[in-house]
């Protein structure tokens, strides 16, 4: 039998681990409701309420943006899925992956959350990862499960077209009425105000932030715009689709080997980013003592 | 040292050893500003059966958190002085090791259940600590409390008092030495809180457990306890032995405890009749040793005549209100919602019953019975499944609750859930507001003033303190200006003096709406306030009486499991009839004081609460 | 007219939405694929959720379709999600079909495109028969017993416990908000006034709703604490000891292998079949 461990637990375990009950909790809530808001259709134009981003992007803003995503993402799959009896199994796992990263960005670029403009732009950036990472995986569906792409004409622009639209359509709905007002709403009222619940101190906007943590959100989206970019151009080279937009010159240069490696960079840099930032976490955790979460 | 210590002290027999005992314990909460616990010094002997009391923030919980060790590895403070529980020295343990000797049921014990079922919430703690017998020692623990045949419900299905239970049994599987129970009455109805207590007693006689509970209801610490901890801001005043500790009346009323009304009434009949009262006089303090006392009549002699009380009892208000339009009228309705499956469950069969105006009803009757519900069905936010329920003109099942929201306020039982603004000041606003109602600024004012939350009105409803909440609710309520005032338990989980208030502040009521239905199981105030008592039981009206004859109904109270007010059960007990409402009433029939006004609204222990 | 209204939003209600959600989470009954070890389900369905990716015989996609259909029938799932995932692949389908045209393309992008249909169609329907009928505590087991975080299988519980006490108090919080407010007076085109209406109180609601969860979630972990989770977090024997009653039976192997001989003879088969159609 092991023995226990004779230290004092630092607070900060508990306070992750009431971080991410809250965020399961409440995300996985309202993660029920959505499901079933039904959906208003216009031809190929979904008029839906894909999630209520506000959620955990707020808990994202206020505590630890690790354990806040990461409780939302579990909360989506247990209650939203598992309860429901509606669990996709690997698909999920997909989800859980652009959600968490998408949240966990979002939360990190908020340094001050009186700050407006950070709010705002946190909002859109939360929904938008998220619905990028979704339109890669998505288009990466189509090109692995048909065998020869390049030979159905249409297809190619056609997913795209579809991804678009759906990408405007989260971030129009989504985007402003789940993510950004309720936002705007939420965080300033609740902040200083929650954390003493838990048994925190809010906060502090003055902390001065370091040049990783500076860094580290711009990174990464940066990548994931890359990997996006990267992605989509590559699908439109691999189908021989000639748009004059998306064919620049030093293809023609460089080859289109070109995209290629560029998409390959961008998904190295984004690989690396996260698995420093998730890394200097756990490490920060084993060195004040603490169980990983 | 205090001296509450010393004397703790000298009651130690030589040769035991405690099974806590805690030396100069001084606790400061990580960035608060003073300390929580100071000059802590207590023995306790296995098998004693302890009541800590004490006002809000005097340390009762911050005590009992230092025995499982929740103090200092939880909650990171300066401790110092020695802890020893059960053998171990605290300072060196952590708290799994700790939490094995020390059970723990937590005054909202609905968010310690975090399994689905019973038996699965009752293995949770021995299988966590890796007890091979973990399924055995659940099933141990749920047969200790005798709830064995709810092992496989899920636990939303349960009543207040079986979750109460099963968080009890869930502590109680790791076989700890010690229980500590954090205010088991305060979230549950007399009837369950008795069973509670009946269980404790039984640990503690049979299986040997020492129980510490945290408690301020007196009359059940006069039942159940053998000593009183008081506790002061942060300090123990002192550990008595409980009739001691009980019969330091004045003492405890300082401090916002409210004696037993039979111990009161005992000091009150002898002050009246002029004795005079040593420092260190015992007054009894259960019903039965009240009983005996007047029973053995030192007063009541030359008082017989007035046992009988001639005055008419006041007359039911259906027969005593002329027959006006009714506000509230309830035909042939039934009310009932599906269960997961599928079936329509009935809570309320058939009603039919007005209420007019001038009306103060108190609807009472076990859990389950249908009280909320009818409330809700008032308010709108439930429609009948069958027959027609009007309200102020309005047919419910054809109004949305915002209609009917300008006739009927509804208070819920849950103040958190009312507050969904971040001020109560907005939330007193909000109905007036979204009406856009002219100058509501001063209106809104003047019910802040009358409430007391001119100085709390910028601060969020949920961190107000218990009886804060109460008022905020009910100040939420007045500003709708509502003809039909609905509260649900209002007076539940308060401590003495906000209840005193609350019951105050109810009586007020009568001017600002035509009618006032309170659901609640709080006897006295029942007894104090009611004009007309509506008795529930299975969804359908058992009794509709007024609140004086309610009592001389046995039968019905048994049936439905509600308790009378013990200074009422002790003049029914000696045979007084009309039985007694409140002390004041019970020493006036007793002692025969003419000038004593039969209908008290303030009894004087009310007064002698409410000067503090 | 008013009244038939106001019914027919009733229908739509939390209370309606609170029972069908209590409904799908504790009425969950034993199937033909519930009966066998979790962890065997996991590897059956990890083999059958990737597979179809790498198959481009129609062959064998549609030899594996017919045990899929069966099993799914078999685990009782409710129509609405089959009529629901139908439905949604159709529509994304001819999505794409339509925009592939509007693009210059033809007809003969359908056969390609009903491949990856079939192909997602089997994945959706191994999923759901693997999972509708497994109970998420198994399953948590489960996947604790592959290593996932001990969190998660808590979480699962957590869930089925927090579930009914959350939606009650959504559910109290949103009558708060009608029993003081005030609808608008014109329902709108569309009655997109109401909806409006009820949407800013649906948001609005979690405001109290995040501090009221965040003030019992003390409590919780509190009690968490004392009762041994932190401490099983990192304690192998209380693992062991928690998934102790997960054992493996030789009626699990029996499955496999028939899965394992039926794909075998569906692979040849494929071949087979191909082969003759050149």
């Amino acid at each position: 039998m092991v023995s226990a461990p004779k230290r004092r637990y630092e607070l900060t375990q508990s306070q992750k681990l009431m971080v991410f009950i809250l965020s399961m909790s409440l995300y996985g809530i309202s993660n029920m409701f959505s499901e079933l808001i039904p959906e208003l259709k216009l031809g190929p134009i979904e008029l839906k309420v894909e999630y209520f981003a506000f959620i955990p992007l707020t808990l994202c803003i206020l505590f630890n943006p690790l354990y806040a995503a990461l409780g939302a993402s579990f909360g989506e799959v247990i209650f939203g899925e598992l309860l429901l009896g509606q669990f996709g199994g690997l698909g999920e796992l997909e989800k859980f992956i652009e959600f968490t990263i998408a949240m966990y960005i979002a939360g990190l670029l908020v340094s001050d959350p009186r700050n407006r403009k950070q709010l705002a732009l946190a909002s859109f950036v939360a929904v938008g990862i998220d619905q990028m990472l979704g339109a890669i995986v998505d288009i990466g569906k189509v090109w692995f499960g048909i065998e020869d792409l390049e030979a159905v004409p249409g297809i190619p622009e056609s997913i795209l077209l579809i991804e678009g639209v759906g990408f405007l359509n989260a971030m129009l709905i989504t985007g402003i009425f789940f993510s950004l007002l309720p936002t705007l709403f939420l965080v300033p009222r609740l902040y200083g105000k929650i954390e003493p619940l838990l048994g925190m101190k809010p906060r502090d906007s003055r902390v001065a932030i370091s040049f990783g943590q500076l860094l580290t959100p711009r990174l990464l989206i940066t990548a994931i715009l890359f990997v996006f970019v990267g992605v989509i151009a590559e699908f439109l080279a691999e189908s021989d689709i000639n748009f004059a937009v998306w064919e620049p010159e030093f293809i023609e240069q460089y080859g289109s080997g070109f995209i290629w490696v560029s998409a390959i960079a961008a998904l190295i840099v984004l690989i690396l980013t996260l698995t420093a930032a998730f890394r200097a976490k756990a490490k920060s955790a084993r060195a004040s003592g603490n169980v990983k979460l | 040292m205090s001296a509450g210590s010393k004397e703790a002290n000298e009651q130690r027999p030589e040769g035991l050893t405690p099974i806590i005992a805690m030396q100069d314990v001084q606790f400061q909460y990580p960035g608060a500003e003073g300390t929580a616990l100071r000059n802590i010094n207590l023995i306790i002997q296995p098998g004693e059966f302890i009541a800590i009391a004490g006002t809000n923030g005097s340390g009762k919980s911050t005590l009992c958190k230092c025995l499982n060790g929740l103090i200092p590895n939880y909650y990171v403070g300066d401790l110092s002085g020695s802890v020893q529980v059960a053998g171990l020295t605290a300072a060196e343990e952590t708290v799994s090791s700790l939490s094995r000797k020390v059970a723990y049921v937590f005054q909202d014990f609905e968010n310690q259940l975090v399994r689905p079922t019973v038996y699965d919430e009752a293995c949770f703690a021995p299988l966590n600590y890796g007890y091979a017998d973990y399924r055995e020692r659940g099933q141990r623990a749920l047969a200790m409390l005798g709830i064995d045949h709810l092992k496989e419900q899920w636990i939303w299905q349960l009543s207040g008092g079986q979750k109460h239970l099963t968080a009890l049994a869930g502590a109680l599987s790791l076989d700890p030495d010690i229980i500590i129970v954090d205010e088991p009455v305060a979230q549950l109805d007399p009837y369950h809180a008795k069973l509670i207590y009946e269980k404790l007693k039984l640990l503690n006689e049979q299986f040997g457990k020492t129980i510490i509970v945290i408690e301020h209801h007196t009359e059940f610490i006069a039942d159940y306890c053998h000593k009183v901890i008081l506790m002061d801001s942060g300090t123990i005043r002192w550990v008595k032995p409980v009739q001691a500790a009980l019969s330091a009346v004045d003492e405890l009323a300082a401090l916002h405890i409210l004696p037993p009304q039979v111990t009161l009434a005992v000091r009150d009949a002898e002050t009246a009749a002029g004795q005079v009262h040593l420092r260190d006089r015992l007054f009894p303090i259960t019903i039965e040793d009240a009983a005996a006392y007047f029973s053995e009549a030192k007063i009541l002699s030359q008082t017989n005549n007035a046992l009988v009380i001639n005055e008419p009892i006041r007359k039911s208000v259906r027969e005593s209100v002329p027959a006006s339009n009714p506000l509230v009228t309830f035909t042939n309705v039934s009310y009932g919602y599906k269960t997961i499956t599928r079936e329509r469950y009935p809570v309320i069969q058939d009603m039919s019953i007005r209420f007019y105006e001038g009306d103060r009803i108190a609807l009472v009757g076990n859990n389950g019975a249908g009280k909320s519900t009818l409330l809700k069905l008032i308010s709108g936010i439930r429609r009948p499944s069958a027959g027609q329920l009007d309200v102020c003109g309005y047919l419910t099942k054809q109004a949305s609750p915002e209609q009917l929201a300008d006739f009927v306020a509804y208070v819920y039982q849950n103040p958190e859930e009312m507050f969904i603004e971040d001020s109560v000041r907005k939330d007193v606003e909000y109905f007036l507001k979204s009406r856009n109602s002219p100058d509501y600024s001063s209106f809104v004012d003047e019910i802040l003033h009358r409430m007391r939350l001119t100085d709390l009105q910028d601060r969020d409803g949920r961190l107000l303190s218990g009886g804060q909440q109460r008022r905020a609710t009910l100040a939420i309520g007045l500003a709708m200006r509502p003809t039909v005032m609905l509260l649900d338990e209002p007076t539940a989980s308060l401590d003495a003096s906000s209840r005193r208030e609350m019951t105050d502040m109810l009586a007020q009521l009568d001017g600002q709406v035509k009618t006032t239905v309170i659901a609640t199981h709080d006897m006295q105030l029942v007894a104090e306030w009611a004009n007309r008592v509506i008795v529930m039981h299975n969804g359908a009206v058992a009794l509709d009486t007024d609140q004086r004859s309610l009592f001389s109904h046995v039968a019905v109270l048994e049936k439905t499991g509600l308790l009378a007010p013990q200074i009422t059960q002790l003049s029914q007990r000696l045979g007084i009839d009309p039985p007694s409402l409140s002390v004041a009433e019970f020493i006036a029939s007793v002692v025969g004081d003419p000038s004593s006004p039969h209908y008290v609204n303030r009894s004087k222990e009310s007064a002698a609460i409410g000067s503090h | 007219m008013e009244a038939i209204k106001q019914s027919m939003l009733d229908k739509l209600s939390v209370e309606q939405i609170k029972i069908e959600l209590m409904r799908t989470a504790f009425g969950r009954q034993s199937t033909f694929l519930s009966r066998f070890d979790p962890r065997m389900l996991l590897v059956w369905y990890s083999f059958f959720a990737v597979a179809p990716w790498f198959i481009h015989n129609k062959v064998v996609l549609l030899g594996l379709l017919v045990p899929m259909l069966v099993l799914t029938l078999s685990s009782k799932v409710s129509p609405l999600v089959l009529i629901i995932m139908g439905v949604g692949l159709v529509s994304e389908i001819s999505y794409i079909l339509l925009g592939s045209l509007l693009f210059g393309g033809s007809l003969e992008a359908v056969w390609p495109l009903l491949t990856l249909t079939l192909k997602i169609l089997l994945i959706s329907l191994a999923s759901i028969a693997v999972f509708s009928s497994m109970d998420p505590e198994k399953l948590s087991d489960a996947l604790l017993s592959i290593g996932m975080p001990g969190q998660f299988s808590f979480g699962v519980s957590y869930g089925y416990r927090m579930l009914p006490i959350l939606i009650e108090e959504y559910h109290n919080l949103i009558h708060s908000f009608r029993l003081r407010g005030r609808a608008p007076a014109k329902k709108g085109f569309l009655r997109v006034n109401s909806l409006i209406y009820m949407a800013k109180i649906g948001v609005r609601a979690f405001y109290p709703l995040l501090l009221n969860t965040a003030k019992r979630t003390r409590t919780t972990v509190e009690a968490l604490e004392v009762r041994g989770f932190t401490y099983a977090l990192v304690s192998p024997e209380a693992k062991k000891l928690k998934l102790s009653h997960m054992q493996v039976h030789a009626l699990d192997f029996v499955f496999l292998g028939c899965s394992l001989i039926y794909v075998i003879a569906l692979f040849s088969l494929g071949h087979y079949l191909s082969f003759s159609f050149n």
